[in-house]
């Protein structure tokens, strides 16, 4: 397995944001499992890091909760995207490939190297 | 919006902890759930899928935590806890509590009741616009009075010509009228002034206008501006006296309108005036007399010009005046000018007892300071044990620290609060003190600077106590609570501070006591001068009939003499008839107090030396009673009798120092004495020779610290009714004789007002009374600073005693006796206050030499005082000795022994 890697805050929010956005609404293990998968593997979760981001989420009005019964008849929280929450996916979507692009640039092999 | 409105969220959650945690639980645990099911999904045996579930999440704890840190605000609830964790502790301690607050409390009421009268009359910038351009000129000379004695018009003239880079220079004289209420007469200070004098000051009308330039000169009505105070005071802050007539010395004068409050130099003043209600500042000798000096000039510099050079160009001009017109400036007194801004000459006479005051109260602070810091670092060697099981439950330095500054933050904003208690009991006592010395006493207030810099030192405080305790480092932690050790016994370090501390406190109380040492016996000597006079039973009270208008009007003088001398007389007979009253005489001056005239004289056959300053005496009017009325000894000669009438041949009485001045080894009677001077033409006074009748003693006037100048006494009938008051002498209590007689006066003088009615006594007593003021509250630092630091010394021995409880155990059990333990500590306390006392008496020294000019009769250095404090702190601070050094001989060695 290739080395995992920590989870920076700004980009975890992300993600959480693009899986909701995917999957529609989710249980926090439903999120923690799916990032994982996405990154195949390279990244794992803990508690620690997953729920203070979901709640900060919720607190700025990009995520609702609420409780329900699962598919296989257990009760857990369910986290759903809001219009709110769609529109700071868009943004920091938009944001994060900007900052890609133009780090791409800044690191391409030098092409004029003689 | 986002932002905000997760701030909200958080601000919310701080209260909906306990509901929440519940929720996180189940959530967490919903999670833990689905991930087992998902390991047996995949073939896990159930323990297994649990155990690796756990795994992978990571702690629930853990979890737990950081959730909570995010929900809520962290160091929001953490510091509330902080302030209840050391509200709680200060109550388990409530004896060290309440010392530290109340030394606090003195602390920072005292410094902070001060600073409110440090920065209102000397620091806080002036009501007036640009009020920091505003300069003072002052023209002073060598000889008694000559401190300020202002400038002529013409000298006025030529600066406003010569000095460009005074934008413009106001004129002031300070005058006095009677002004007529209803039923009651009195007199008014008043400024005359020019047209432009509120322009160049700065300052504006609250109610009406002020004078301009087209109230200048002859031919225009009289008009008058109100100062806000007298407009409040007299009239209650009636607005609609603006427009109105008043009647000032019989002329009507109207009211154009009130100033903004502002300080008003050199004295409070209630009106302003156009020059024209006085015809003698408009006169021709006024005008054009060089040495008639009676006008205050107040500058604003030229937009641009600096303070240096308007010093530099008003040399210039001032050098010019000076080798053109020789005659006005006598050689031999060194006439001079200083430019000196405005705000500094108001705060002048304040400036070296504020900064007295102000440095005893920093310097109680620092005992204050330093005593807190002792108790807080012993209280601190205490709770290392508490420190050290915080520390072991993974609390960082940081942490402790934070713990440290809270508990130190509750305990200095208490002690600030009651300090700012105490400062507005103090603060009113402060401003009677300070309205002796500065026109802007009525600014003092605690306002927001003032409180702010009660809660500046609260906080410099907390944060320095909370430094000064020693932390263990981070890592060296583990080691202590592997060590099983109770303590961190690192306190050779801390007893060093301690003793520091207290070596400072001894140090400075013993410069603060030296203080009010010098101080105090300032105050003895003057209670031992004497007044000079025979008596104290005597009444004088202060009545002008004749007002300075009247005086300038040749046309009503003569008439207006006649019937004042009349009604002097009418008073005189009648006062002399109550019951119990010995002999009434009648003055231009009472006993003690200066006439505020003062000419040059010169007597027969005697010229003054070349570079001499001009001989000058006091100018006063005596009748016949007066020398046996006021008890002032008669030395020689005789003193005024009823033939010495308007007509007679002129006769005068001068005092003994005049008579040495004139007339050393000579006998003075018989000899002849004149006023002279280029001032005598604008005066009534004659310069005809007078023939000396008589020598009477010198008395203290103008106060027991001034030294009595040279007077000279003529026949009140002689003479026009100048000043003018009565001098009453009774068997005894002539304070009761006070109402009676002010009902006659009243009675035959209906208009005039009635001012000063004092005994010798009390006149004794209000030119002593601010330095009176001065010794007491030096005094009270003093030995407050003394208590603090008794119990300073005291605590510190104790608490060596009590960390050595063991060592005198074992001392004792080997033999050591009791008394040998006792002076042990005795011993140890010694050296300290040793050493404090040396560098007490060496900072005293210093000390005396800044406060030269508060002092009389004493040396800076005196040695006396020197040698009593140090006595005295010694003998207190051996007492603070030997409550610990007691405690020690009492130790039982078997029981330390066994405790340990």
């Amino acid at each position: 397995m290739a080395d995992k890697l920590d989870v920076k805050q700004g980009t975890l929010a992300l993600m959480v944001l693009r899986t909701l956005d995917v999957l529609g609404p989710l249980h926090g293990y439903g999120i923690a499992r799916r990032i994982e998968e996405t990154s195949k593997n390279r990244l794992t979760l803990n508690y620690g890091t997953l729920y203070p981001a979901l709640l900060k989420l919720e607190q700025e009005g990009c995520v609702t909760a609420e409780w329900r019964q699962s598919d296989n008849n257990r009760r857990a929280k369910y986290y759903a995207l809001t219009a709110t929450g769609r529109k700071q996916l868009a943004r920091e979507a938009r944001e994060w490939h900007r900052t890609a692009d133009l780090i791409a640039v800044f690191l391409a092999p030098r092409r004029e190297a003689t | 919006m986002r932002h905000v409105r997760a701030a909200l969220a958080r601000l919310a959650g701080v209260f909906t902890g306990p509901r929440a945690d519940e929720d996180l639980r189940e959530e967490l645990q919903s999670h833990l759930d689905l991930e087992t099911a998902e390991n047996i999904r995949r073939g896990m045996h159930p323990d297994e899928a649990r155990r690796q579930a756990m795994l992978a999440s990571g702690g629930l704890t853990l979890a737990a935590e950081a959730v909570r840190d995010q929900r809520g605000l962290p160091w929001l609830e953490s510091i509330a806890a902080d302030i209840r964790y050391a509200l709680r502790a200060l109550r388990q301690s409530p004896a060290f509590t309440a010392v530290v607050v109340i030394t606090l409390a003195l602390g920072i009421g005292a410094n902070t009741a001060i600073f409110s009268v440090v920065r209102a009359v000397l620091l806080k910038p002036l009501p007036h616009r640009d009020g920091d351009r505003l300069l003072y000129l002052r023209q002073s000379m060598d000889r008694p009075g000559g401190a300020n004695v202002r400038f002529s018009v013409a000298e006025v003239r030529d600066f406003r010509e010569g000095a460009r880079s005074l934008g413009g220079i106001a004129e002031y004289s300070p005058w006095t009228l009677t002004l007529q209420g209803d039923d009651d007469a009195v007199r008014i200070d008043v400024g005359l002034v020019t047209g432009n004098f509120f322009e160049v000051m700065g300052l504006s009308p609250v109610l009406g206008r002020l004078t301009r330039p087209s109230d200048d000169g002859t031919g225009v009505p009289p008009v008058m501006v109100l100062t806000h105070a007298f407009w409040m005071r007299r009239f209650g802050g009636d607005s609609s006296i603006v427009g109105k007539q008043v009647r000032l010395d019989g002329n009507a004068v109207t009211v154009i309108g009130v100033v903004q409050a502002a300080p008003w130099f050199p004295n409070g003043v209630d009106a302003l005036l156009n020059m024209v209600i006085s015809p003698h500042h408009l006169s021709a000798f006024m005008v054009q007399s060089r040495s008639h000096r009676m006008t205050d000039m107040i500058a604003r510099l030229a937009p641009g010009a600096s303070v240096e050079q308007a010093r530099t160009e008003v040399a210039a001009v001032y050098a010019r005046m000076q080798s053109a017109f020789r005659e006005a400036y006598d050689p031999g007194s060194h006439y001079r000018v200083a430019v000196i801004p405005f705000k500094e000459v108001l705060g002048e006479r304040a400036r070296l007892t504020l900064w007295l005051l102000m440095s005893a109260a920093a310097f109680v602070m620092l005992i204050s300071a330093a005593n807190v810091g002792n108790l807080t670092l012993m209280r601190g060697v205490r709770r290392e044990h508490e420190l050290v099981v915080r520390a072991a439950l993974g609390a960082g330095a940081a942490r402790l620290r934070r713990l440290l500054l809270v508990e130190n933050l509750v305990l200095t904003l208490i002690g600030a609060i009651l300090g700012v208690i105490i400062a507005m009991g103090g603060v009113g006592l402060l401003t009677s003190l300070a309205e002796r010395y500065s026109p802007r006493a009525n600014e003092i207030r605690l306002d927001a600077m003032v409180l702010g810099f009660a809660l500046a030192l609260a906080v410099a405080l907390a944060l320095l106590l909370s430094f000064a305790a020693s932390l263990p480092k981070e890592g060296t932690f583990a080691s202590w609570i592997a060590a099983g050790m109770r303590r961190m016994s690192g306190s050779l370090r801390k007893q060093r501070l301690q003793r520091a501390l207290v070596v400072a406190q001894i140090a400075v109380s013993v410069v603060l006591l030296a203080g009010a040492g010098l101080l105090t016996r300032t105050m003895i000597r003057l209670s031992d001068v004497t007044t000079g006079l025979k008596t104290e039973e005597v009444l004088t009270i202060q009545v002008p009939l004749l007002t300075p208008s009247a005086l300038t009007n040749p046309a009503l003088v003569a008439t207006a003499d006649a019937d004042a001398k009349d009604r002097y007389d009418r008073m005189r007979r009648e006062i002399r008839a109550l019951p119990g009253v010995i002999e009434v005489g009648i003055g231009s001056t009472m006993p003690l107090r200066n006439s505020q005239i003062d000419l040059e004289i010169k007597a027969e056959g005697k010229s003054p030396a070349a570079g001499e300053a001009a001989p000058r005496a006091d100018l006063r009017t005596a009748s016949p009673e007066y020398f046996r009325a006021a008890g002032v000894p008669l030395l020689a000669g005789r003193e005024f009798s009823s033939t010495d009438r308007l007509g007679s041949s002129r006769v005068v009485i001068i005092n003994q120092t005049l008579a040495d001045r004139f007339f050393a080894g000579e006998d003075p009677l018989g000899q002849r004495i004149a006023w002279t001077g280029e001032v005598l033409r604008f005066t009534p006074i004659s310069g005809d020779w007078r023939t000396i009748v008589g020598v009477v003693g010198t008395t203290q006037d103008g106060g027991l610290d001034a030294a009595p100048g040279p007077v000279m006494f003529m026949p009140f009938a002689q003479e026009l009714a100048i000043g003018g008051g009565l001098v009453i002498r009774a068997d005894s209590n002539v304070s009761a004789l006070a109402s009676a007689s002010t009902r006659i006066v009243r009675r035959i003088a209906p208009t005039s007002p009635i001012e000063n009615v004092m005994t010798v006594a009390q006149i004794k007593d209000q030119s002593v009374s601010p330095r009176r003021l001065n010794a007491e509250l030096i005094s009270s630092f003093g030995i407050l600073a003394v208590i603090i630091a008794a119990v300073g010394i005291a605590g510190v021995l104790a608490f060596s005693v009590s960390a050595r409880t063991n060592e005198i155990g074992i001392r004792m059990s080997l033999g050591a006796d009791s008394g040998r333990v006792q002076r042990m500590i005795l011993w140890e306390g010694g050296v300290l206050l040793a050493i404090g006392l040396g560098l007490g008496v060496a900072g005293a020294f210093f000390a005396g030499g800044v406060i030269r000019g508060l002092l009389f009769g004493v040396p800076p250095h005196d040695p006396t005082t020197l040698i009593g404090v140090a006595v005295m702190m010694g003998a207190i601070g051996l007492g603070a000795c030997w409550i610990p050094a007691l405690r020690a001989a009492r130790v039982d060695p078997a029981i330390t022994m066994r405790s340990t």
